[in-house]
C-alpha cells in the first residue's frame, strides 16, 4: 500500500543498513512495492540526504527547492508534526547568480535593538563579509514561521564551495537538479558547432572591421 | 550606435570633412579596404608584420524567407533569441566588443536595438568572455570580487541600492531582463516577470 514511486531510487540502496531481520530488501523484481515489511518501514521514514549545487543558480529558486525538502513537503506521509523532513546540503554558495541588478539594488536590512543600530547592507557587501548568508536568509524566509523553522534550518548545511566535510559527503544521497538551465559561454562551443551555425548577414566587400 | 560623426576608422576624418557640405546620405561609403588579420613573422633579425587580406565571410546560402529586409527576418528568428544565443550574437560583434553599425550589418531598427540590448546583457554574464577591449601595454586591472549575474538590465555601477522598498501598494521592483523582448515567443506558461 504504501509503494512510494516519488522517492529517489537511491532509497533502495539504504546507506542506514537494513536490520538483521530482514536480508531481503525488494524481494524479487527489485520494485518498491514487493519490500517486505521493515524495510518498506525504512524506506519510508529514513531521513534522506540530498546535495544541491549552487553554481550558477539563483538563490531564491536554490532555496524553493530547498525548503520544499527541508520540510518533507515532496512525501506523500507529509504532516506538519511529524517531522518527516529531510536533510539538505547546498554547495558553491559563493558562485550563486542573481538575474536583474539585484547585487546592487536588493538591500538586506537588520537592527540590532540599540539606539542607531539600524543597518543596511547591499546584496554584494553582504556576499563578500559571508557568503553563506544570502541562501541561508533565502530558505529561513521560505520556512514556515513557526518553531519548527529553526529545527529545519538546523539540518540544512551550506559551504561556499566545493569542498563539504567527509561525514556529510558520505551521507550524501542523491543530487538534486539544478532549477536554472546555465547557457553556455562562446568558448564553451566546440569549432564544429560554430562552424555548423549559419551565418545569417555578409559585410559588404570594402567593409573593413 | 555608432553615429556618423564619431568614426574611429582613419579615413573618418575626411568623411567627416567631405560632409560638412550637403550630406547627401549617409549611405555613401568612401572605397576602403576588405578584412584583414595582422600576421607578426620573426625571421632571425628581421620581423615582418604583414596584414594578409582574410575573405570576408559571406552569409549561409538558403535562407528561409528571402524576401525579409534585415537577417533576422530573413532567417525567421523574429521573435526566437535571447541573451543566451551567443552564436548568433557573436556576428554582429567587433573583436573587442561592440556593436557594428546598424548601416553595415542591414538590420532594422527595432531588431537592431534588440540586439544591442541582449549583447548588453550577455556581456555583463560574462558570455563573451574573449571579446574584451584591448588594454594597454603592461597594464594589470584590479582584481575586483567577482559576482555573477545575468539578464541585467542596467549597467551595475550606475545602480543605486533601494533603501525604501515601499508599502504593499507601492512597492519599488527591481527591473530584470529587457522590455524590447516581450514579444518573444515563450512555450511554457509562465509569464514573462520584467519587475521582480
Amino acid at each position: 500500500m504504501l509503494g512510494f514511486v516519488t522517492f529517489p531510487a537511491g532509497l533502495v540502496m539504504l546507506r542506514s543498513g537494513l536490520g538483521s531481520w530482514e536480508k531481503d530488501g525488494p524481494a524479487g523484481g527489485g520494485d518498491m512495492s514487493s519490500f517486505s515489511k521493515a524495510p518498506q518501514q525504512w524506506a519510508t521514514f529514513a531521513r534522506v540526504w540530498y546535495l544541491l549545487d549552487g553554481k550558477m543558480q539563483p538563490p531564491g529558486k536554490l532555496a524553493a527547492l530547498a525548503s520544499v525538502k527541508l520540510q518533507g513537503l515532496h512525501k506523500p506521509i507529509y504532516h506538519q508534526l511529524s517531522d518527516c523532513g529531510d536533510h539538505v546540503v547546498i554547495m558553491n554558495t559563493r558562485h550563486i547568480a542573481f538575474s536583474g541588478n539585484k547585487w546592487e539594488q536588493k538591500v538586506y536590512s537588520s537592527h540590532t535593538g540599540y539606539p542607531g543600530g539600524f543597518k543596511q547592507v547591499t546584496a554584494a557587501q553582504l556576499h563578500q563579509k559571508d557568503p553563506v548568508a544570502i541562501v541561508k536568509l533565502a530558505i529561513y524566509g521560505m520556512l514556515p514561521k513557526n518553531l519548527h523553522r529553526r529545527t529545519l534550518m538546523q539540518r540544512l548545511h551550506l559551504f561556499p564551495d566545493e569542498d563539504i566535510p567527509e561525514d556529510i559527503r558520505k551521507n550524501l544521497v542523491e543530487e538534486l537538479p539544478q532549477p536554472r538551465k546555465v547557457p553556455r559561454r562562446l568558448d564553451e562551443y566546440t569549432q564544429e558547432e560554430i562552424e555548423a551555425f549559419p551565418r545569417v548577414w555578409s559585410p559588404p566587400e570594402d567593409y573593413r572591421l | 550606435m555608432v553615429a556618423l560623426n564619431v568614426l574611429v576608422y582613419p579615413f573618418g576624418r575626411l568623411l567627416r570633412g567631405l560632409l560638412a557640405g550637403p550630406i547627401a546620405t549617409s549611405w555613401a561609403r568612401l572605397p576602403a579596404r576588405g578584412f584583414r588579420e595582422v600576421v607578426e613573422i620573426q625571421e632571425g633579425k628581421t620581423t615582418t608584420i604583414e596584414g594578409r587580406l582574410t575573405g570576408t565571410p559571406k552569409e549561409s546560402p538558403n535562407p528561409p524567407n528571402p524576401s525579409g529586409q534585415c537577417p533576422i527576418c530573413r532567417w525567421n528568428l523574429k521573435h526566437k533569441y535571447g541573451y543566451e544565443d551567443v552564436l548568433l550574437l557573436s556576428q554582429f560583434l567587433r573583436p573587442c566588443g561592440g556593436m557594428l553599425p546598424r548601416r553595415i550589418t542591414g538590420l532594422c531598427q527595432e531588431e537592431h536595438r534588440k540586439i544591442e540590448e541582449c549583447v548588453k546583457m550577455a556581456h555583463r554574464a560574462g558570455l563573451f568572455p574573449n571579446h574584451r577591449p584591448q588594454l594597454p601595454e603592461g597594464f594589470v586591472p584590479k582584481s575586483k570580487p567577482q559576482l555573477n549575474r545575468y539578464l541585467t538590465r542596467w549597467s551595475p555601477r550606475s545602480v543605486k541600492p533601494i533603501y525604501n522598498k515601499g508599502h504593499r501598494w507601492n512597492k519599488v521592483r527591481m527591473a530584470v531582463g529587457s522590455p524590447l523582448l516581450k514579444d518573444n515567443v515563450s512555450y511554457s506558461r509562465k509569464p514573462l516577470m520584467l519587475y521582480h
